[in-house]
Formats: structure tokens, C-alpha cells, sequence
């Protein structure tokens, strides 16, 4: 059985608001700022995968990803974490694509892979937050595709995926190949890779894919085009209560509270 | 004429909040654009509400009653959207910001070979397009963002668009769709479902929410949350973090990822104010924070502030508000 994990290299999603930098140029965030990271619902998805291997060593996992030069080191932790094989689709025109293209893109990649039997993906980057990646690429596939799942096992000879709905939680009996949209959950927080994991990494070839090789040749158009990129601003001033202590100070809040008559 | 579409959803056997707040935002774009605004509704037993979407501000309502409509199916509820928007032919089709339409909405822009903005939360009527705002980068920008293709799809996210009406003198017309289904099977198979237990009340439409962070040190401080939740008749969440330790069930997941809330007084305990978690409750009346951390960026956001550490507060303060709120 053959899993593949689809990942993003994103700016790092902690940098403070204040410290934030946008190119308004470019419709896009400052690129060197801070140190990038993979995509943190990515790493819950190979995390999910890594469980299902771990319990069955017939399983091959292999990490995939889409941009330019920075994005080899996102590869290099999945494998470091236990991932088989990566896979880098590499080219200046994948640099710039939209959610549509950028399935397009990896659809053409699976299918050139062959014998996919599911795909993670993780529910969405926490830059563009745009969510949609896994669910357009389960289409261009046409499989089957299921949002908000944070845990996979085999059963039988099917598979069993639990997924958040917004009153709680299902569980779905699926079978192959699907696709499935990774949410983060107490049971999926990615392990940290091992020194050995980190070692061989390091050794290992990544095959890379341009668009010629996937049979890309005219330029991918956009279904999304960004106008315009601004800053957000918040308008509030905060008050802080003053007291000597914790008690003194809870005090001061309750009453004021009261006073505000905000709560009934 | 070129139309706007609205995807109508149904919430305790009535039309639905996210769903009146489109409708509004249908309005406002046709306000300016005279564009017609149709709604689309799929169901079991829902032949009763296209009165309500109507009064809500539908031109014309597009419903599909049907017993294999009674249960989301996202092949099957596809089928039927598929031929609704193939009638109704709209330049822009609006979905709420909830769970099926957010699975819905993807999949319909595939097959209509356009785009799709999510989580939408403002927008602008141009001559040629209409342009809609989302919060990119964790909320840290804004971008306004223009489809290329034949139809604007756009997902809004819940409380950012005002409800229109209802008005009872509204009329319109009402078209039933007949989209054949009996050959149709479910993608997947439910073996499982768990509601979770959900605490006071709903946290969506808690007037109150009291929530915690990573800055808890234990489950037992969220039972103290609850507590104030309880006295405040209000709800409890979580940030991310709290969650993905295990502190709080995932229900009560307040962030970008998550629920949006916009109560009138949200405490923030022991809260960073991750970008992530500012995304879900920034629309709040009110904002308390309490964190050790006088630089925390919750501060920022915050109305009132206190610096200290939430086990030295909290007691004091929900004695103090039980007593004067005589509960």
C-alpha cells in the first residue's frame, strides 16, 4: 500500500502580528522573515500516516511538496520524521500557483506515480488558509475525499477514518483510494524526528519534477487573483486593573464587570 | 440577467443564521448590481421553509425535497447543487461558512471550472466584479481577492454579514427540483457518530465565553472555567494548543480552525493571542484577558486587561460576580 502525504512550506504562522511583514507589491508576506516551517496540519497528516505504518511495515509512505528552492528542508524533516520517499515538484511556474493549479500540479504527479491508494493532505495552510488543495486535487482525481479526519485504521480489509463534525465526532468506513483532509487532534501531534531519522535523511536522493516532466507546457491560468493585500487594524485600547495581588486585582474586575452591566 | 445564488442551510428544522446572514449579503450586492437572488435548498420534509428564505430576502427559491436529502451526503447533495446552478446559471454563488458547505463548495468550483474564495468576510461591488476580503496569514492581512473564471464562489465566515429581514410582505417564487437520485449511492459509510456532550449551551450562541490556552496548567483549571462559564450562564472554549493537549474536547475549539465566536464579553485565560485563536473570537463585544505576560498580543486586542497569574484570579473572581449577580 502506497500513501501520500502532501505537504507546504509556510512562513512561520507565530511571528507576531507586530512583527509581520507584507510585500504590497507582490500581494504576498515578506518572504525572509523568520525561519519557514512546515505546514503544522501537514505534520499532523504525517503523523496519521506514520501510525498506520507503524503497525504495518508494508506500507510505504512517501512526502510530497510544490515550490522552489527553500522547500527541500520540508522534505528532509518528513523523512527525518519516518517518511519512505519524497517527492519534489520543482519549478519557477509552481511557484506562484492558486489552490485550482496547484491540485492540477499534483494531480498530474500521482498519476505519474501510480498505484496512490490514499492521500493526505493537511486541512489547509496556515498561510493563505485558503482550505481547499485536497479537496480540489480528491476531484481532478475523482475519488473520494473526507474533511476534518485526524485518524485512520485498517479494519477488516477496509479502513476506518475518524472525522470532527460540528457537534462531535463519526467514524467512516472508506475504501481505496481516497483522499483524506487532515485535522489536527490529541491523537495526531507529529513525533519528533529521531537522530537516526535525521541522519539518513540527509543521505537520501529527492527526486525532482519539473513542469516539462509532468507534461505541463502552456502557463497555468489562475481561478483566483489577489487585488490587493493590506493590513488588518484593531481599534481597542486596552484598561488594566490595578491591585496589589491576584485576589485584589479579581476583585477590581468583578466590579467592574458589574459596573459596565455586561453581564445579565 | 446574471443572478446571485445563495446555498440555504437548515438548523433545527428552520432556515439557518449562517444562512440569513448570506441572504443579507445577497441583498447588499444586489442592492448595488439589481441582480435577482435565488437560494438553493436541499432537504427531507423542508417544503415549509421556502416562505422563510423568501422573507429573508430570496427572489426565487430553488428546493429539492427528498428522503435521500434527509442526511448530509456530499456526492449526493452535489448531484442536485450541480443541476440547480446549471438552471439558475449565477454569476455569484454564496455558501455559509459551515462544515457541508465548506466540503460543498470546493468540489462545485471544480466542476464549474471557476474559483473559490473561503472564509470571506467582507466584500466590495466593482463595476466588472465583485471582490471579496478574506484574512490571510492568521489573520495578520487582509487580501482582496477577484475570481477568474465563470462564477464567483465565495464561503463567508459566520457573524460578518448582517441577516436581512425577515420581511412577511416579501414575495417570490418557489421551483422544485427534480434531480433523479435513485441510482445515487453515499461515498462513505457512517458506522459512528458521537455527539459530544455540550456544556450550558452552545457555544456559537453563548452570549458569554469563557476560554483558556496554553497558559492552563491542567484539565482541572478548565473545570474552573466552566464553573464561571456556568455562573455567566455562558460557554466554554479552547484555543488550539489546549486542545491538542488533551484539556479540552475539540468542540470547544475557538480559532481560525475552529468555532467563530462573537459573544458579548469573551474572557481570554491564560491566552497568548495567537493569530490563529485572535481569527475565531476578535469579533467579541467585550474582551477580557487574563495572563501573567504583560507583553501577551491578547492585550492588544482586549478591553480590559489583568497581569497576573489566572490561579490567583479566578476564585476570587467568580466568588466575587456570585455574590454580586446574587446566583
Amino acid at each position: 500500500m502506497h500513501i501520500v502525504v502532501c505537504m507546504k512550506q509556510i512562513i512561520d504562522p507565530e511571528i507576531p502580528s507586530g512583527e509581520f511583514k507584507v510585500d504590497f507589491e507582490a500581494r504576498r508576506a515578506v518572504q525572509d522573515q523568520g525561519e519557514p516551517v512546515l505546514n503544522p496540519y501537514d505534520e499532523n497528516a504525517i503523523e496519521v500516516a506514520l501510525q498506520l505504518k507503524d503497525r504495518d511495515k508494508d506500507i510505504k509512505v512517501t512526502a510530497l511538496t510544490v515550490g522552489g528552492e527553500s522547500s527541500q528542508k520540508v522534505l528532509r524533516r518528513a523523512l527525518a520524521m519516518g517518511c519512505d520517499e519524497a517527492i519534489w515538484l520543482k519549478d519557477p511556474a509552481f511557484e506562484t500557483l492558486d489552490s485550482a493549479a496547484t491540485a492540477a500540479v499534483i494531480a498530474k504527479a500521482v498519476r505519474r506515480a501510480g498505484n496512490v491508494d490514499m492521500i493526505l493532505c493537511g486541512r489547509q495552510a496556515g498561510d493563505w488558509d485558503m482550505g481547499q488543495v485536497g479537496t480540489l486535487l480528491a476531484e481532478e482525481l475523482q475519488i473520494a475525499c473526507i474533511p476534518m479526519a485526524y485518524h485512520v485504521e485498517q479494519k477488516g480489509g477496509g479502513f476506518r477514518v475518524k472525522r470532527e463534525t460540528e457537534s462531535g465526532m463519526a467514524v467512516l468506513e472508506v475504501g481505496l483510494p481516497v483522499l483524506l483532509n487532515i485535522t489536527n487532534s490529541s491523537t495526531n501531534q507529529p513525533r519528533f524526528p529521531s537522530v537516526k531519522g535525521v541522519l539518513m535523511a540527509g543521505r537520501k536522493q529527492i527526486p525532482t519534477f519539473s513542469a516539462g516532466d509532468l507534461a505541463i507546457d502552456a502557463e497555468i491560468p489562475k481561478r483566483v487573483v489577489v487585488e490587493a493585500l493590506t493590513l488588518p487594524r484593531y481599534d481597542r485600547q486596552v484598561m488594566f486593573i490595578d491591585g496589589e495581588d491576584g485576589p485584589e486585582k479579581a476583585a477590581a474586575l468583578a466590579a467592574h464587570l458589574i459596573k459596565m452591566n455586561l453581564l445579565k | 440577467m446574471p443572478g446571485i445564488l445563495v446555498y440555504a442551510s437548515v438548523s433545527c428544522d428552520a432556515v439557518s443564521m449562517p444562512t440569513r446572514e448570506i441572504l443579507g449579503m445577497a441583498r447588499a450586492i444586489a442592492a448595488k448590481t439589481g441582480e435577482p437572488v435565488s437560494a438553493a435548498l436541499l432537504g427531507a420534509g423542508v417544503s415549509s421553509l421556502p416562505r422563510s428564505l423568501i422573507e429573508s430576502g430570496a427572489d426565487s427559491v430553488y428546493v429539492c425535497d427528498h428522503d435521500k436529502l434527509g442526511e448530509f451526503q456530499v456526492n449526493i447533495y452535489l448531484k442536485v447543487l450541480t443541476d440547480i446552478v446549471a438552471a439558475v446559471n449565477p454569476r455569484i454563488l454564496l455558501f455559509p461558512g459551515e462544515a457541508a458547505a465548506v466540503e460543498l463548495a470546493p468540489r462545485l468550483a471544480h466542476r464549474l471550472k471557476s474559483g473559490l474564495v473561503t472564509d470571506c468576510v467582507g466584500f466590495d461591488v466593482r463595476e466588472d466584479a465583485v471582490v471579496f476580503t478574506k484574512p490571510v496569514y492568521g489573520s495578520k492581512a487582509l487580501a482582496q481577492m477577484r475570481i477568474a473564471g465563470p462564477t464567483a464562489l465565495a464561503t463567508v465566515r459566520l457573524r460578518t454579514q448582517e441577516p436581512f429581514g425577515p420581511d412577511p410582505n416579501r414575495t417570490g417564487e418557489v421551483v422544485a427540483v427534480q434531480t433523479a437520485l435513485d441510482d445515487i449511492q453515499p461515498e462513505t459509510r457512517t458506522v459512528e457518530r458521537v455527539e459530544e456532550e455540550i456544556f450550558e449551551c452552545a457555544l456559537e450562541d453563548a452570549n458569554v465565553v469563557v476560554s483558556g490556552g496554553r497558559g492552563l496548567k491542567d484539565p482541572e483549571s478548565f473545570q474552573q472555567l466552566r464553573e464561571l462559564a456556568a455562573l455567566l450562564n455562558g460557554a466554554m472554549g479552547a484555543t488550539r494548543v489546549a486542545v491538542d493537549q488533551g484539556m479540552a474536547p475539540p468542540s470547544c475549539q475557538i480559532g481560525l480552525t475552529g468555532k467563530i465566536v462573537a459573544p458579548e464579553v469573551y474572557f481570554a485565560v491564560g491566552i497568548s493571542g495567537a493569530s490563529q485563536h485572535i481569527a475565531g473570537m476578535s469579533g467579541s463585544k467585550y474582551i477580557v484577558a487574563i495572563n501573567s505576560d504583560p507583553e501577551a498580543p491578547i492585550f492588544s486586542i482586549s478591553n480590559v486587561g489583568v497581569v497576573e497569574d489566572y490561579r490567583n484570579v479566578l476564585p476570587t473572581l467568580i466568588a466575587e460576580l456570585r455574590k454580586a449577580l446574587a446566583r
